[in-house]
């Protein structure tokens, strides 16, 4: 500090206040400094501190008086400046507190004497006069800010500023409580459907926060989530009471939008998550359980009804709430196991298997609707659904079985008027169906059935469709799953090669007996029922005779027997009045017919041992040939609707039919009969047995020794694609391949199997 | 250096590498002629101070395409390293000079420090540092940056409009594919001759301009108009060829010559990155050193400078207190660009907002304040500009001043200069300019009487200038006797606050890292005491015994002072 300058007109006061302390600097005088400069201390007026600071609260007061336009920032920045230096900064900064608190009480007194509405407004425009000067004050204090107070560490003076407004002014007995009810009351108005002034809200709000996260808690926060949390359990409470469930929810999802609106209108970012929170705790939360098993408005009639919009809603807000998807997750699950239920096991509905397939797919449809349109294709909520279709499919152990029969029903009308891509269609959805099977092998066995009944009829209606359905089979279930089927078109294809050739090379000298077609089913390949060859007419004998040594001489080796419960014929018929028809008829029933070539009347005894078709059979195709009206091309004595074994059957000659051909159909019944569904069910059981003992053999080689839960839980495991396994059954596999010497029981403990290799 | 060095301490804390591991345990190789890359792959840590002094460009590639950076990293000298780094070596990701050194660096520890340096902000000199952030202070300019960054945020504050704290109102605006860019009219026009006869001619009233042409990119004009302010170019590889048309229009030359010629070396150029990376990632970086003197920021600004000081009206000191000021004269000044005058003493100087405002606080704040106050409103007739007083300060030190805050740099100050100078930069709140008068003031102190080096303590404790200070106590304390002779300093003992007696605040460590932080506003007598204790005193016990002594010593020399005042 230069102190060369004190003989320069040093405190003049009748010049400009500002230059107290130095006069202008004179260069020449510079070099002054030297050793006089120690002569005088270079201690200054000791009452320069208190001069400079009466300059600069005048300052202060003018700032707070509006009249700042008539100072100098340079020279009151210059006098602060000083003071800092000289080490009067303490002075400084006391004084600042004093003035500043001064002020303050001062606006509060205005602020207090208030009334009504006033009080907020006069808060705010009071607060934004401290806001500006303060701020003027922080920049002539800057020198201070800078040095002084980090040094000292002292609050800076915009803090200060800050917390002395929030002693003086927010935090008075008066002031502070009557704050707090007025915000208060007008948000409640605002609630109520009033309008308040929102800018000034937004005003009074905003200084709070700027006062600090704590006085904003405190002083507003913590009390406005009480009230809001107060105000939503009465309303709330209201509503549910006199409400259905889907316009409550309409309600909750309107203030729930209109509390975020608050928020970004005027309260502080902070509070959005807290206010949220209270509005989905009293709201929704609390009354979660009632609102989803609401009577006649609830979740269950909203699915019941379709109501997308509804759904959509009570999905966006119970995920907002803890366990809010469990709640409607599992209201569902247990409705649509319910329904579920009651429709595999409706004794009408069972009556019809494409009827009831039908039903479940429409079911099916229905949920995915819900699912995607309103629960946004939530993964929880598609599972929930899966395994709840899983869950009552298997109830009926039918289920296979119909499943089959609808898609039969599918082949066999074929696309009439309906396009392949629909086909495509609902094939996929059977697939997921299917996929909920748990005996996916008694849907395999069902299937082979029924697909080869369509190939040997040549009733399919597209290869390609057949193809495709295979294809997804195979795709879901793997190679092993579809080998069979596949099987079967070749045989079909080969066939007609092999018939081809047979017709090639001995077309000549069969001159013009009837024609033949065979086709060559392997062994394995096909559900072959083991039957009794019924006796052939004998002008087909020696035809099947040709046939038999040309297939043996192309292929050796092989063995062909004939499967005449599954065979076709056309007959060229000629009736009393001249009429001529082409009947189409069953191997059996042309058998039958074929007797009446050389006689008029035949009891059933004679048709029997002339044939040689079981009884029930036989039975049947008389049945059909003689009972159904407009396909009666024999007549039977007596005219009973029942087959006896008395009756004597001869030949219509009054039959009459519109049609050249005429198509004699077996009365067959499409499901299966009871004994006949014991018989299928036994064939599974006794092809799971190779599985079950294939699947045993492969776990036993990769772990040489395991005990028999384990074995039981792998195998099930292993099987699961294809159909739940019994344990009691795997059970019994492995005592058997223990007898087949595959497996023994380990000497010490019993429970442990070795495999013997 | 001494500040370097401490800064460079405090640093160690945070980059997990214990001071001994700068100790270099190997030989070091001298290389005392050698250029820049020999002594960074000898580690020759004295040839390489005294190159990077002598104002080499640190980032200057040798004929095998490497840079010193990479030979020290390969080496292994962790000091070359980092002596490097802290001059400015750029080490940062996926360029091609950085990768390489994190590719190559010998171990695990060379790699951290690279690491450190890189996360730190970019080594700028305090021009550039200040006025990088007034660019990056304009909100358009920074939610630009985050996206470059790859965090896209824009904020509220974008929406409220309300300017964030460090920024300076930009005056005006470039909008590129509709994409803005603010900017300074003084500093392009400083850097850019293209641009400054623009902003004369074509641009001269325009707020904001748009462009749309196909080859004008935002990125790379982005990066040009950062390096005008920082002159630290930063840009993704791909728009380099983009930068070097604009700098070819911008008749920005030094600065296309070597974009070019780095276009042609990255086409070949074979990035050693630790992990794969796609061209895009690939980025160039230029320090301003790369450039010739003349181009770089601080050159620019010291042209602009000296024509606004041409300019700007020396008062005669008459009586008549109108000031004289020629209407003609004002179209002539247009081309300093000048906004805003300073009085200063009898001088009006011609200066630039952007530039005080981004370099003292105290004119930022006052620039902002001049419609709230006084200021601006008696602005002197036939003058349109505003014009600011400020007293006490002679024209001389303002000049020196203003020169600091253009070009970072201080020519021939005189000692008898340097105390109005330390008084402005403290009231200036230019607290660098501190330590660059006492860089000056230095030599000059080696032969001042033991009276002068007294004031100068007195002095250097007022304005907190710490090397002053600390060289005066260490001055006086290793010769404390021949001060004790002197009358100043008995003089001067009196003025002081007296030592405190409470041993407790006695650092029992001497020169403990960060100790000097509190001397900033310590006791001057308590420092004395423990600098003297440094030097003379012996160990524990006996230092309790010294300490004693010295404040006996320092009540008699009180005592002999008051005598010979009273007797006076």
């Amino acid at each position: 500090m230069s102190s060369s300058n004190n003989n320069n007109n040093k405190y003049c006061e009748e010049e400009e206040e500002e230059d107290i302390f130095y006069g202008r600097r004179n260069n020449k005088k510079k070099r002054m400094f030297e050793i006089e400069a120690f002569k005088h201390k270079v201690v200054v007026d000791p009452k320069y501190g208190d001069k400079t600071w009466m300059i600069l609260e005048h300052a202060i007061n003018q700032i707070y008086n509006h009249n700042a336009s008539h100072l100098s920032f340079e020279q009151l920045y210059r006098n602060a400046y000083n003071m800092v230096l000289h080490k009067f900064g303490e002075t400084l900064y006391t004084g600042l507190i004093s003035t500043m608190t001064s002020h303050l009480t001062a606006m509060s007194q205005c602020i207090e004497n208030t009334h009504g509405e006033m009080f907020l407004e006069e808060l705010n425009s009071k607060w934004t006069d401290h806001n500006k000067a303060l701020h003027m004050i922080r920049d002539i204090l800057m020198y201070m800010d800078r040095t002084y107070i980090p040094s000292n560490r002292k609050t800076p003076v915009h803090e200060l500023g800050l917390s002395l407004w929030t002693e003086n002014v927010i935090h008075l007995s008066g002031i502070q409580t009557r704050l707090r009810t007025t915000l208060l009351q007008l948000i409640h108005k605002e609630r109520t459907g009033q309008v308040v002034n929102r800018g000034l809200m937004k005003n009074i709000i905003k200084m709070l926060s700027d006062l600090g996260p704590l006085v904003y808690q405190v002083d507003f926060e913590i009390p406005f989530l009480e009230a809001s949390g107060e105000f939503y359990k009465v309303e709330s409470q209201n509503f549910i009471e006199c409400c259905e469930c889907g316009e409550y929810l309409q309600k909750a999802d309107r203030r729930l939008q209109e509390e975020i609106d608050r928020v970004s209108h005027y309260l502080d970012t902070k509070s959005e998550s807290k206010i949220v929170h209270v509005v989905e705790k009293e709201m929704i939360e609390n009354h979660m359980t009632r609102l989803v098993h609401m009577e006649n408005s609830g979740l269950v009639k909203m699915l019941v009804d379709d109501k997308y919009e509804d759904l959509r809603r009570i999905y966006n807000l119970f995920h907002r709430v803890p366990n809010g998807h469990v709640t409607i997750r599992d209201v569902m699950t247990s409705y649509l196991r319910e329904t579920g239920k009651q429709l595999v096991t409706d004794p009408e509905k069972l009556k019809d298997p494409v009827e009831f397939v039908q039903c479940l797919l429409d079911k099916k449809d229905k949920y995915d609707e819900i699912i995607s349109l309103s629960f946004s294709n939530d993964k929880t909520f598609q599972n929930a659904l899966n395994s709840s279709f899983e869950y009552f499919i298997n109830l009926n152990p039918r289920s296979p079985e119909y499943i089959s029969l609808f898609v039969d029903d599918k082949l066999r009308k074929g696309s009439k008027g309906v396009s392949e891509d629909d086909v495509e269609v609902v094939f996929d959805k059977v697939m997921m169906l299917f996929r909920y099977l748990h005996e996916k092998d008694v849907f395999e066995k069902y299937y082979k059935q029924h697909l080869a009944k369509r190939l040997l009829a040549g009733k399919d209606v597209s290869d390609d469709a057949e193809r495709s359905l295979v294809l997804k089979l195979k795709t879901e279930c793997g190679y092993q799953f579809t080998s069979k089927l596949e099987g079967m078109f070749t045989d079909i294809k080969t066939s007609q090669d092999t018939m081809e050739g047979f017709y090639s090379t001995h077309g000549t000298d069969l001159g013009d007996g009837p024609t033949l077609a065979v086709q060559v089913l392997t062994t394995g390949s096909w559900p072959t029922q083991s039957c009794v060859a019924c006796n052939l007419p004998t002008e087909l004998l020696s035809l099947c005779d040709k046939f038999r040594s040309y297939y043996l001489g192309i292929h050796s080796g092989r063995k062909l027997s004939w499967q005449t419960n599954m065979g076709t014929a056309d007959l060229k018929a000629n009736f009393g009045k001249g009429q001529k028809h082409e009947l189409t008829v069953s191997t059996y029933q042309m058998c039958v017919l074929m007797l009446f070539n050389n006689a008029d009347q035949i009891t059933y005894k004679e048709i029997e041992q002339a044939t040689e078709i079981p009884s029930l059979d036989l039975k049947r195709c008389l049945q059909s040939m003689a009972c159904v009206k407009g396909k009666n091309v024999l007549k039977k004595e007596p005219m009973s609707k029942d087959i006896e074994e008395e009756d004597v059957f001869l030949v219509n000659d009054k039959f009459t039919s519109k049609f050249y051909k005429v198509k004699i159909g077996t009365v067959v019944a499409q499901k299966e009969s009871e004994p006949e569904k014991v018989e299928t069910r036994q064939r599974v059981d006794e092809d799971r047995k190779p599985q079950i003992e294939a699947a045993i053999v492969r776990i036993m080689k990769a772990r040489k020794v395991l005990d028999h839960n384990n074995i039981i839980s792998e195998v099930a495991k292993q099987l699961q694609p294809r159909f739940l396994a019994n344990p009691s059954e795997i059970k019994k596999r492995i005592e058997s391949l223990i007898e087949r010497e595959f497996l023994e029981r380990d000497a010490s403990d019993r429970k442990l199997y070795k495999y013997l290799a | 250096m001494t500040d370097n060095l401490r800064i460079t301490m405090t640093d160690l804390d945070d980059i997990d590498l214990s001071p001994a591991d700068f100790l270099h345990p190997l030989f070091k190789k001298k290389v005392p002629h050698g250029d820049v890359f020999e002594a960074s792959r000898a580690g020759d840590i004295t040839r390489l101070t005294y190159l990077l002094e002598s104002g080499i460009n640190v980032n200057a590639r040798d004929q095998w395409d490497s840079v010193a950076l990479y030979y020290a990293c390969l080496a292994g000298h962790l000091d070359a390293v980092k002596l490097l780094l802290e001059n400015g070596a750029i080490c940062s990701e996926h360029t091609f000079d950085g990768d390489r050194c994190h590719y190559a660096a010998l171990n695990l520890k060379v790699r951290k420090l690279l690491k450190a340096f890189e996360a730190r902000p970019p080594p700028l000199g305090p021009l550039a540092g200040d006025l990088r952030e007034m660019f990056l202070g304009c909100l358009v300019n920074r939610s630009c940056l985050e996206l470059v960054d790859g965090e896209s945020q824009f904020t509220g504050d974008v929406s409220t409009g309300a300017p964030s704290p460090g920024s300076f109102p930009p005056d005006v605006t470039f909008y590129i594919h509709g994409r803005p860019i603010e900017a300074h009219r003084v500093i392009l026009s400083a850097r850019s001759p293209y641009l400054k006869k623009k902003f004369q001619t074509d641009w001269k009233t325009r707020k904001e301009i748009k462009f749309s042409k196909e080859k004008l990119s935002y990125p790379a004009f982005y990066s040009l108009i950062h390096f005008f302010y920082s002159d630290r170019l930063e840009i993704a590889v791909d728009d380099m060829e983009d930068l070097a048309r604009i700098c070819k229009v911008c008749k920005c030359e030094s600065l296309q010559r070597i974009i070019e010629k780095e276009v042609t070396h990255q086409k070949y150029a074979d990035y050693k990155s630790l992990q794969d990376l796609d061209n895009s990632q690939r980025r160039y970086i230029l320090q301003g050193s790369s450039l010739p003197e003349e181009d770089r920021l601080p050159a620019a600004l010291s042209r602009l400078l000296n024509v606004s000081l041409d300019n700007s009206i020396k008062e005669e000191k008459c009586d008549d207190t109108v000031p004289r000021i020629e209407g003609l004269k004002l179209s002539e000044f247009e081309d300093d660009l000048a906004d805003v005058c300073i009085k200063v003493d009898d001088k009006i100087f011609r200066c630039h907002q952007v530039i005080l405002a981004s370099r003292s606080e105290y004119f930022k704040t006052r620039l902002s304040r001049m419609e709230d106050f006084r200021e601006g409103k008696d602005g002197l007739p036939d003058y349109n500009l505003p014009v600011l007083e400020e007293r006490d300060l002679s024209m001389e030190a303002f000049e020196k001043m203003i020169e600091y805050m253009y070009t970072d740099s201080l020519k021939d100050i005189d000692p008898d200069q340097a105390e109005e100078m330390f008084d402005a930069a403290s009231r200036y709140l230019l607290f660098p300019l501190k330590r660059a008068v006492a860089d000056a003031l230095l030599p000059h102190l080696e032969n001042v009487p033991p009276s002068e080096l007294c004031h100068w303590l007195i002095l250097s404790d007022l304005y907190g200038v710490l090397k002053i200070r600390e060289y005066c106590l260490d001055i006086i304390a290793s010769n404390f006797e021949t001060f004790a002779d002197t009358r100043e300093f008995r003089t001067m003992l009196l003025t002081l606050p007296p030592p405190s007696g409470d041993s407790s605040l006695r650092t029992t460590i001497p020169n403990a890292p960060g100790a000097e932080m509190k001397m900033t506003e310590g006791n001057i007598l308590d420092d004395l005491r423990e600098k003297w204790l440094e030097v003379e005193a012996g160990e524990l016990d006996k230092r309790d015994e010294d300490v004693l002594l010295f404040d006996k010593r320092l009540e008699m020399l009180m005592l002999v002072a008051e005598k010979e005042q009273s007797a006076e």
